[in-house]
């Protein structure tokens, strides 16, 4: 925990150039030792130390499953940052995520056969496929910065759209319908590939060697757009949302902030795209529809609208919903094998998922991290502001 | 050239119906500001009560039932869902309606099945033909409802008393309130009259040329998104101009595939976003839809 | 704004003390972890492989001494719904019937179902799930999810049947596509115009085809056509969404086709037929196997369809007379008397049975793991199972070259009756030797 919040306060640091480096101190001095002291800190290593653990003891499924939920709260804690803290609407994040997958993918791969690819060393080509997803977005901001709300919402469906059909047209990139297998990551000659590693006697694949991957990554993500809503730019972004015209008075350039907030909520999607790319080993177009998109934005608001751990608590219940429903449909009522009819593990996700976006809504204003934040709040008292 | 003109007035008639469904949006997001995403289900709600009802009770009948189903849902909706929110954000309304959205198509995909339904119009597969152009009847029937629908609305939103109170409320609901106009059936009544409108947009989509009602029609009002926006949101006109343009790209964009091979094939979707992007770029606000001006 | 010095020198001091220990702790604390993890049930779960049982055969994941589990990733309630429900309760029969028989190799058969949806998340998944407890994949339904598992599956060795019948999945040990392909089925498609709806050389033809690989494989095979027989083709892509084809009528009108061969679905065979016949542009009109369900006969389209419309198909119909199809059709309408019988069904009992097949060939051969079973397929060079005889030896090449012409007919079982029997075109025979 010290280890988080310390990093936590390098982002501030960078973020706020406008604070004297000794308050920085006093600040860090003041609040560090104490999530240590109190059994809420405890709490966090002891949660740190169990998804460490984790992949001694799950099957792949689960560890596959954390792995999709791991991407899907990287991606949310991007589309909030636009949405939840900017409130700006973005349909298209199902777009992005299809332009770092496939950009890692036709970057690290080689060219042979039929396909194309720059053959570039993976992490490298990890890199430069979040550049590129960055740079994606920077090309829609001449709408991004002037459309707000709903307007936007409906014009980054084109983008989708359009995604999809350069991605069934590129085949030499893409691969088509059928997709394009995914070079394993490799760092510093350690390969998170599929060949069989035994640690402390458990044999460790992919999923097993790519969790701790996804935990950093996931971790790094959470912290920098915690950074970013604590600091100067959050509270813009804020204005921007609660009132564009007093933000824009108050000399906030509503647009550029508008833009840049987009292309930062893009490179989230991209990294959450190189990650699920990875975790899939193949790229297929239908990873990349709209129905992911409206998924996304069902994660932001179940979760809470406008906070990081939201995102992180959204992504985990609505990736993980459908997969326990389906893996379980044989001993769950009132949901149906497959094949009796009745209601469909995939249907019964659907309802749940549906009305949880409109009963979050309605009564949890702040979705569920709320629940969360106020246990913590009763037990540990201050730090939250 | 006859295939040209085919091609229009194929795309023409497709377009009206486009913007049948794109005058539902308007009518809510005038009336509450709100985009509703939950129009697919309004769509699929009225062409299924049309449907399963059109072989008891006969076609028109079951259509008047399926129109007033449709509106019911759509009352239900806003106030079961819409009028229970307290916050002040339209974004998270819109999120809310994608919520109540997958609710509904989930529900009502899983009646529908794997069914194709059809309901049962007196059109049937008959084509007009004029010269050695042809036009489907059902097609000439949508362009007709779509012109008088939408043009009742225009007068509708400038003399009736329900117009002038929508579009006070649209101008600023406080003072409106204040002047003695309910809001809260101001919007009931939007909701239910985009409900009435997609039931109607529904019975157009599912007859010939479509083999008929599957779940797959309510992705239909997805196309009907970028019509509402290239109008502007809040203008009729905007959304039968936008609903007529997407309807024509879409139908050229097809029938020309063949010579625009270097954008790939398969152009028919796309276009019409293509088109929506170019005059977002121009217009942030739609051809018709209002310029936000803000007085500091 | 004032801060004193000291104050914040002897907290830091504190700081790092406190970090280092909880440091150790949490190092501590891993290492105990990954000590424990040596007895978790991850690490001890060793490799059964190559187990025998009492009767000498080899067994391996998902048989037991009484049971041997199959698994079927299928999709009730996704775009291919209508397919996924008759293939699931045929393959659901199947099982019945040959448990009530007694089972294979003295053990009971199970069907795990997994409903994917036709969500890629969802069916690499199930996939995933399944794979430590099943033998193999009696059904798998979504080539983009197949292609997705086939280099994770060449090291599990899991035998799959996809339920898809595109070229591209060819080539593996393990997947193993039943009939012909999209492309071969096309280029049949093509002969019988050609043979028997005067379609000749120098005509043209118009091809409405899907994005994603099932229209991309079925051009394939229209185009060497169109290079082997002098045709050509005029392309018209779509999306799955399409379901009004006029302005593909209209193009094609324009372009004097002389007949349409369609890679879509269902509900743009009828539309498409719909306003071709009402259009005047009265040309034969096929499509491939996926490109019908007899519900369509009940819609507005029907009479036209069977007028012009002729379907490409790897099998004998569920209606036609032979002893396989009427046996088939009786039992399913017994075992689910509200369901209608189509070419799902035959699909899903052909996979069935030829994996219920390869199980008993591997039982002979006392070799019940994963790579027995697979082998035992392999030495499957002239199997039928009712529906059409196929030859499982060479993974590159699909497993028949043959199709069967069908025309819808209201009045038959499964809505269609077959109008050409099974057959090889020369075409057909020259694009797989090549």
């Amino acid at each position: 925990m010290s280890d988080i919040t310390d990093q936590n306060q390098n982002q501030k640091q960078k973020q706020k150039q406008n604070v004297p480096p000794l308050r920085a101190a006093a600040k860090t001095a003041t609040r560090v030792p104490r999530p240590l002291t109190r059994p809420g800190g405890y709490g966090w290593v002891a949660g740190a130390l169990l998804l460490l653990a984790l992949p001694f003891y799950l099957d792949t499924f689960w560890l596959q499953a954390g792995l999709f939920a791991m991407a899907a709260a990287i991606g949310a804690i991007g589309l909030n940052l636009l949405t939840g803290s900017t409130g700006q609407l973005s349909m298209g994040h199902a777009f992005f995520l299809a332009v770092g997958a496939y950009g890692y993918t036709a970057l690290a791969g080689d060219s042979e056969g039929r396909y194309t690819g720059l053959g570039l060393p993976t992490w490298l080509a990890a890199l430069l496929a979040v550049v590129l997803t960055g740079l994606a977005g920077g090309l829609f901001s001449p709408i991004a910065g002037r459309l707000r709300g709903a307007y936007l919402g409906i014009a980054t469906l084109a983008l989708i759209v359009i995604g999809l059909h350069v991605i069934d047209n590129a085949t030499d990139l893409t691969g088509g319908a059928l997709g394009r297998e995914v070079p394993a990551l490799n760092l510093f000659g350690f390969g998170f590939d599929r060949s069989e590693l035994l640690v402390a006697g458990v044999p460790f694949g992919s999923a097993e060697k790519l969790w701790y991957v996804g935990l950093a990554l996931l971790l790094g993500c959470a912290l920098f757009a915690r950074g970013v809503l604590r600091g100067r730019p959050g509270r813009a972004m804020n204005a921007i949302r609660d009132h564009r015209i007093a933000a824009g008075v108050m000399g906030v350039p509503v647009a550029r902030y508008r833009a840049a907030v987009f292309v930062l909520s893009s490179m989230y999607a991209g990294l959450a795209g190189v990650l699920l790319a990875l975790v899939f080993q193949n790229v297929t177009p239908s990873q990349f529809g709209m129905v992911v998109s409206l998924q996304y934005l069902a994660m932001i608001v179940i979760g809470g609208l406008g906070s990081v751990g939201g995102a992180v608590v959204g992504a985990v219940f609505v990736s993980m919903l459908p997969q326990v429903l389906t893996r379980y449909s044989d001993a769950l009522p009132l949901v149906a094998t497959p094949g009796t009819g009745g209601v469909s593990p995939g249907e019964a996700s659907a309802y749940l998922y549906g009305a949880a976006v409109v009963a979050v809504v309605l009564f949890l204003p702040g979705g569920l991290i709320r629940l969360v934040a106020r246990r913590t709040t009763m037990s540990t008292s201050g730090e939250k502001r | 050239m006859t295939i040209f003109i085919e091609l229009l007035l194929n795309g023409i008639s497709l377009g009206s119906v486009y913007a049948l469904i794109a005058l539902g949006f308007v009518v809510i997001f005038r009336a509450t500001e709100v985009v509703n995403f939950a129009h697919a289900s309004l769509l699929l709600a009225g062409g299924y009560i049309t449907a399963v009802l059109s072989d008891d009770i006969g076609f028109w009948l079951a259509l008047l039932t399926g129109i007033a189903g449709a509106a019911l849902v759509g009352a239900a909706i806003e106030f079961l869902v819409m009028r229970r929110y307290r916050g002040a954000d339209h974004s998270v309304l819109a999120i809310v309606t994608i919520g109540v959205d997958i609710m509904l198509v989930a529900d009502i995909g899983r009646r529908l099945g794997t069914d194709i339904l059809s309901v049962g119009d007196p059109w049937g597969d008959r084509v007009l033909t004029i010269g050695a152009v042809s036009l489907a009847q059902t097609r000439v029937a949508a362009l007709l409802a779509a012109g008088l629908l939408i043009t009742a609305f225009l007068l509708a939103f400038r003399y009736t008393s329900w117009g002038v109170a929508m579009r006070a409320a649209a101008e600023n609901a406080g003072t409106a309130a204040l002047m003695g106009i309910r809001l809260g059936r101001v919007s009931l009544g939007a909701w239910a009259v985009a409900g009435g409108l997609a039931a109607v947009a529904a019975l157009f989509l599912t007859v010939f040329p479509t083999p008929g009602l599957e779940k797959s029609t309510a992705q239909v009002a997805m196309k009907a998104f970028p019509a509402a926006i290239l109008g502007g949101l809040d203008s009729t006109t905007g959304a039968l101009v936008g609903g007529l343009i997407v309807g024509v790209t879409e139908s050229l964009a097809t029938g020309y595939q063949g010579d625009l091979t270097f954008l790939g094939r398969g152009l028919g979707e796309l276009a019409p976003y293509l088109v929506m992007v170019a005059i977002l770029l121009l217009r942030p606000a739609g051809l018709f839809g209002t310029k936000e001006l803000a007085r500091v | 704004m004032s801060v004193l010095p000291p104050r914040t020198k002897a907290t830091t001091k504190t700081t790092t003390k406190a970090t280092t220990k909880a440091t150790a702790t949490a190092l501590a604390a891993l290492l105990a972890l990954a000590g424990a993890a040596g007895c978790s049930s991850k690490a001890s779960d060793a490799k059964d492989e190559g187990k025998d049982d009492a009767q000498g055969v080899r067994t391996g994941v998902g048989v037991t001494e009484k049971e041997i589990t199959l698994g079927a990733l299928t999709d009730m309630s996704g775009v291919y719904a209508t397919l996924g429900k008759s293939v699931t309760q045929a393959q659901q029969l199947y099982v019945k019937q040959t448990n009530e028989a007694g089972g294979i190799c003295g053990r009971q058969l199970k069907l795990t179902v997994r409903d994917h949806g036709y969500d890629p998340q969802k069916a690499v998944s199930a996939y995933t799930e399944l794979e430590p407890k099943v033998l193999g994949y009696a059904q798998f339904i979504g080539s983009p999810f197949v292609a997705a598992v086939k280099k994770r599956n060449e090291d599990s060795k899991a035998l799959i049947v996809p339920q898809a019948w595109s070229a591209a999945l060819l080539g593996s040990e393990y997947i193993r596509v039943i009939g012909s392909t999209y492309d071969i089925e096309t280029i049949n498609a093509i002969d019988f115009l050609m043979k028997e709806k005067g379609v000749k050389k120098g005509d043209k033809i118009g091809h409405v085809y899907f994005e994603g690989d099932y229209g991309e494989n079925a051009l394939e095979g229209s185009r060497h056509m169109a290079k082997e027989s002098g045709l050509s083709i005029v392309e018209q892509k779509i999306k799955p969404t399409d379901s009004d084809m006029s302005a593909q009528v209209a193009a094609l009108k324009q372009a004097k086709v002389k007949a349409i061969v369609l890679s879509a679905g269902p509900a743009q065979a009828a539309s498409l037929v719909g306003v071709a016949a009402a259009s005047g542009l009265k040309v034969p009109i096929i499509g491939n196997n996926s490109a019908f369900a007899p519900q369509l006969l009940g819609t507005q389209a029907g009479p036209a369809l069977e007028k012009m419309y002729f379907v490409a198909s790897p099998s004998l119909p569920i209606g036609d007379a032979a002893d396989g199809p009427s046996k088939l059709a009786a039992d399913y309408a017994k075992a689910y008397p509200k369901d209608g019988l189509d070419n799902g069904v035959v699909a899903g009992w052909t996979a069935a049975s030829t994996f219920g097949e390869a199980l008993k060939t591997a039982c002979k051969d006392k070799d019940l793991t994963r790579e027995g079973v697979a082998k035992a397929l392999r030495t499957m060079s002239a199997y039928d199972s009712g529906f059409g005889v196929q030859n499982y030896s060479e993974p590159k090449a699909p497993s028949s070259l043959e199709s069967v012409i069908l025309q819808p007919d209201k009045s038959a079982k499964g809505g269609a009756t077959a109008v050409r029997e099974a057959a090889t075109s020369e075409a057909a025979q020259s694009f797989a030797s090549d």
